[in-house]
């Protein structure tokens, strides 16, 4: 799960990706696959998955379907579907998945409760209304 | 009928050659038609509107970068816009050097352009403003110091390297895909520490107080200034190596 060739599979097709010399300020969204490395602070939000490299520094709370984090992350995690904590991922803050994997050597300092078949279809259904808002 | 629009540093002794070899070429090809050399033209934009409104079907950029943004220049967001998009395309003949647009393209010299005006192949792309600039291809400026401000976020740059906002790439080695046809422009960045990044996004303010911003290796324009796409805006003949799909 997490090797360099899971990593370049899953996100091969990654339509953002902030390199190690950015720092994004703000409420960032997007619909397609992230790629974080460098440094964000505000919220971020995507219908597709997010990878949260090793280097970066993230302050923010964040909401994705899948979600790989390997970086330093300083608020709440949404994860609609699979979560990942690599080896050297710092979660300072409440953590919500589906699916959860833990490498050992991840910190974790805060709650971590899974979301129910019940929310899970609440939100794609919202994703849904949104994608057709977008596409009108 | 084809009009032919010659560049006007083209009067240049040294590019003679080119041009009869130009010349000699269309001829043989059947595509010769009206010439209009921009060297002793004052009104530039009038003259390029009056041959759309007398009827030209294909308007071809003799020159480089600069001759097709010239033409553009004259065209979008004029009154004979509508008469431009109904009937009239753009050609590209790409002499001497900054010739990326030709290169995206398709088009790599006298030759191609022939065979590739011969070919008629229309693509219909979008086409990016910088204030009140147009560019096909992109804007680049230094990273260090430039800060990005798109919706309802911001981009800064702590590294030396380029920034370069991407319409239509130019370079056949380019490993990122910039599709024209999107409605949206690329923000490439790359730093000499070989760190990328990569955002999409349909408009954007850019601004660096040390810097100025390139469009289309040719204009320097100075920052901030906001950047955005039209989409589909103007119908050019290509050649089938083109950069894009």
């Amino acid at each position: 799960m997490f090797s360099k060739e899971n990593k370049l599979e899953k996100f091969k097709d990654a339509e953002t990706i902030i390199g190690a010399s950015i720092k994004v300020k703000g409420n960032f969204q997007g619909q397609g696959n992230i790629i974080i490395e460098g440094a964000l602070e505000g919220s971020l939000k995507t219908e597709a998955n997010l990878f949260i490299g090793d280097r970066a520094k993230v302050v923010a709370s964040i909401e994705s379907k899948d979600a790989v984090i390997n970086g330093e992350l300083r608020g709440n995690v949404k994860a609609r579907g699979y979560l990942a904590l690599g080896g050297t991922a710092k979660i300072f803050g409440d953590i919500q998945y589906t699916e959860l994997s833990v490498e050992k050597g991840a910190v974790i300092n805060g709650q971590l409760s899974m979301i129910t078949e019940v929310e899970r279809r609440g939100d794609s259904r919202k994703a849904e209304a949104k994608n057709e808002e977008n596409e009108k | 009928m084809h009009v032919y629009i010659y560049d006007e540093y083209l009067n240049k002794t040294k590019y003679n050659r080119a041009i009869n070899r130009l010349e000699i070429r269309l001829t043989d090809l059947g595509l010769n038609g009206k010439i209009i050399r921009l060297g002793g033209i004052k009104n530039i934009k009038g003259t390029i509107q009056n041959e759309i409104k007398l009827g030209a079907k294909t308007i071809i950029a003799v020159g480089n970068n600069q001759t097709v943004n010239k033409i553009i220049g004259a065209i979008i967001d004029t009154e004979i816009y509508g008469d431009f998009q109904k009937k009239t395309l753009l050609g590209l003949v790409p002499i001497g050097d900054d010739n990326s647009i030709a290169a995206s393209f398709g088009i790599k010299n006298i030759d191609d352009a022939c065979n590739i005006l011969l070919a008629r192949r229309v693509e219909k792309i979008d086409l990016g403003l910088v204030g009140n600039y147009y560019f096909l291809n992109q804007a680049s400026i230094q990273s260090l110091g430039t800060t990005i401000e798109i919706d309802d976020y911001s981009l800064e740059m702590t590294e030396r390297g380029e920034v370069r906002i991407i319409n239509l790439l130019s370079d056949q080695k380019e490993t990122i895909k910039s599709n024209p046809h999107d409605g949206k422009l690329d923000i490439l960045i790359r730093t000499r520490k070989r760190d990328e990044s990569l955002i999409t996004v349909k408009n954007l303010k850019i601004s660096n107080p040390q810097e100025k911003l390139i469009v289309d290796g040719v204009v320097e324009i100075n920052t901030p200034v906001q950047i955005g796409i039209m989409k589909d805006k103007v119908s050019v003949i290509v050649g089938k190596d083109r950069l894009f799909e």
